[in-house]
């Protein structure tokens, strides 16, 4: 084991192990979801995601030193979520022809996107550490972790919250909407990207275009409105003191 | 090399949005705010340049690669939180399907269906 630890320690000295790593579980999770033909119930970032962790596991890298060579990669985030501006730009036309109805849907869903789970997760007798890494499960990394300081939260639940439920979101969504029988790809994609954030929103844009671009719709103005009514109504409960 | 400048594009307006965020103090992402912006200068603009869309379209492609470092974090924590999974998971899982039927319920309320397939 000696002569593997200093191989790792020799390893992880340069980011580009770390994002290696992340490249090859994203890769091979793609392929897997390929040839599971897509399934909805098991997106490709899920796939990969255990694939790198068990990865690092069975490596004995500590998740600290491995998160730091990534950086290299997660700091591209913040370009990729400017990119989203474009398909924003794109689909403008369709999106001002429903301008009313969103504005209307939006505080409603996004509101309670964030309380169902909290009320219940309140009901299950959760710590108001846990509540407060919960709260923001529906917005995007980017912004959600900003959210969860303010409201004094674990960053690492929240990051879990956000997978489970940007994954739990694509078969929800798939259902209900053969439940309710919308086949409209607007609709779709706006609850995607409302519920599910980025997972969602990438899985909208398997769909296509236009789905990715209320995705995209939706998951920003979840962010924004969140981010800003959040911290407010937790000061207002009296959760933060 | 457009998709160079177009990159260049992207990095500014992210830039860009960190400065609003430091004048205004806004708790919203500087992604979000140079997302916003990009939008309205193509609007202005009427069109995208193709510097922009080479770089973007492979970065949207990726979005869900660039968060799965974050993502990997879980899987550390679960030790730390045994016990109370299980309630977070219910809260999760329940939340989400009550939260994606609301609003596609008030989306089909509020849209009367035109059928774009």
């Amino acid at each position: 084991m000696s002569a593997d630890t200093s191989l790792l320690t020799l390893l992880t000295t340069t980011p580009l192990f770390a994002v290696g790593l992340t490249l090859t579980a994203y890769l091979i999770g793609n392929g897997v979801f390929q040839r599971l033909k897509r399934p909805s119930w098991l997106p490709a970032i899920l796939i990969a995601a255990l694939l790198l962790a068990g990865a690092l596991a069975l490596m004995g890298l500590p998740y600290a030193t491995y998160h730091q060579g990534a950086t290299w990669l997660t700091v591209l985030l913040g370009p990729a979520t400017v990119a989203l501006g474009m398909p924003l730009y794109q689909q403008l036309p369709r999106i001002v022809e429903l301008w009313r109805p969103l504005a209307i849907c939006l505080p409603i869903a996004a509101t309670l996107a964030a309380f169902y789970s909290l009320a219940i997760a309140w009901l299950l007798g959760s710590s108001d550490t846990i509540l407060a890494s919960l709260a923001a499960k529906s917005v995007t990394a980017p912004i959600a972790i900003g959210i969860t300081e303010q409201l004094g939260g674990t960053v690492a639940l929240l990051m879990g919250a956000l997978l489970i439920t940007g994954v739990a979101t694509i078969p929800c969504v798939s259902l209900t909407a053969r439940f309710l029988r919308i086949d409209d790809e607007r609709l779709i994609g706006f609850a995607l990207g409302l519920n599910g954030h980025a997972i969602g929103t990438v899985r909208a844009f398997e769909i296509s275009p236009t789905a990715g671009a209320f995705a995209s719709l939706g998951m920003s103005l979840t962010g924004i409105f969140t981010a800003v009514l959040l911290p407010l109504a937790w000061r207002l409960i009296g959760m933060g003191s | 090399m457009p998709a160079l400048s177009g990159f260049l594009w992207l990095i500014s307006y992210w830039l860009i949005g960190e400065v609003v965020i430091y004048f205004t103090a806004l708790p919203i992402s500087s992604g979000v705010i140079g997302m916003l912006l990009l939008c309205v200068t193509l609007a202005m603009r009427g069109r995208v340049p193709s510097s922009i869309a080479a770089a973007a379209q492979p970065l949207i492609a990726l979005l869900a690669m660039l968060i799965m470092p974050g993502v990997v974090g879980v899987f550390f924590i679960i030790g730390e939180l045994s016990g109370q999974w299980s309630a977070i998971l219910i809260a999760l899982l329940l939340g989400t399907l009550l939260s994606v039927v609301t609003t596609l319920w008030l989306l089909k309320r509020l849209i009367k269906p035109t059928h774009v397939r």
